[in-house]
């Protein structure tokens, strides 16, 4: 049966060295519930290890996780990449620690990156330094993206750092995207227009969250399809099969 | 100043754009954010970046720039190299950073705006 989802489709945990404290795994599905977001993408930058508990925490909820990753691209690139599974996040993981810069964080100057359980128990700190371009650029990530069957989407284009239209000037085609992102400050029926180098891609807004103030005031995308999963959100964003994004 | 002289100062790598090496340089611009690139540099430049993906060719030529000269010990992918050929685009590298670039073309005489 089709049905609205109201999907968060980017949102930081305490592992990303920029996120608050606050944004536990548990502490985000709580929240979600409360807030009544249906689903919700997991995408710390450039790592995954707080993936499984937020799936944990989720159990018995409403609250579909997606297991996901903010990508940083050579060109200084940001990605949201999406998938269903934790098993193809692995899959996906393996590529980002091949292209990583070898650099180790500095939490004192650039932030802690924590790794908990569902519970909120500190289970390591993650010693890479996550906020760092990876040495594969758009391209390439966006095709691997694909080939394990996941969504890719460039983040924040209405930014004037990070995005795809700030460090490239305009979308090529040979990025593989499914979707671009805009931020809070663009109302997603204004997106296309005020800024054209979107072109025909479908677009989606997400809170982008850092904190749970951010998590709770959103925006998100409501998307009208089946189920909360991959393949039926990229239905949605083409418009295909009945699915579409509720704008 | 032509793109030849700059080439054998610098020096600088020809990866692209034999052909057009005659061409007089107006001046010079770097930056590696494409968007501000598109709308700062201005014709006939000479443009300093570390990027390599492919637009950076897509950029020069639609501005009309003398160069692009990839720095740094940056290596421009395949497609990019593969386009500035189609679009005889001059395409430059070279292993010195993107600040040691700059102030060599400065002294030989090319400014910014």
């Amino acid at each position: 049966m089709m049905r609205r989802f109201v999907a968060d489709l980017h949102v930081h945990t305490l592992l990303s060295p920029c996120a608050e404290v606050e944004m536990t795994p548990r502490n985000i599905v709580w929240h979600a519930a409360e807030y009544g977001v249906n689903i919700v993408a997991i995408t710390d930058h450039n790592a995954g290890d707080n993936v499984a508990a937020a799936l944990e925490a989720a159990k018995g909820t409403d609250v579909t996780i997606l297991p996901g990753m903010e990508v940083e691209s050579r060109e200084e690139v940001h990605l949201v990449v999406l998938f269903d599974k934790i098993r193809q996040l692995r899959e996906w993981e393996t590529f980002v620690n091949a292209h990583r810069s070898g650099r180790m964080n500095n939490p004192e100057r650039f932030g802690a990156q924590f790794v908990v359980d569902a519970e909120d128990n500190l289970v390591r700190e993650k010693p890479e330094m996550l906020l760092a371009s990876l040495t594969a650029g758009v391209a390439e990530i966006s095709s691997r993206v694909r080939e394990i069957g996941g969504l890719c989407i460039a983040s924040h284009v209405d930014r004037p750092t990070y995005s795809i239209l700030s460090q490239l000037g305009f979308i090529s085609p040979d990025v593989a995207l499914d979707a671009v992102e805009v931020s809070r400050r663009v109302p997603l029926t204004e997106a296309r227009s005020r800024i054209p180098a979107i072109g025909t891609l479908p677009v989606v807004t997400a809170s982008d969250a850092h904190t749970i103030e951010d998590f709770s005031t959103g925006p998100r995308t409501v998307f009208y399809m089946e189920q909360p999963s991959v393949a039926e959100i990229k239905q949605a964003l083409n418009g295909q099969n009945m699915r579409k994004v509720v704008v | 100043m032509t793109v030849q002289e700059l080439v054998t100062a610098v020096p600088l790598t020809v990866v692209s754009g034999q052909d057009a090496l005659t061409r007089a340089v107006t001046g010079g611009y770097a930056s590696d954010l494409l968007s501000n690139v598109m709308g700062q540099a201005q014709q006939g430049n000479v443009w300093i970046t570390m990027q390599g993906h492919q637009n950076i060719i897509a950029v020069a030529s639609l501005s009309n720039l003398a160069a692009v000269i990839v720095a740094g010990g940056s290596q421009p992918e395949q497609e990019a190299v593969k386009k500035a050929e189609s679009e005889g685009v001059v395409l430059l590298t070279s292993p010195l950073g993107v600040f040691e670039v700059a102030g060599r073309l400065h002294r030989l005489g090319i400014a910014g705006a």
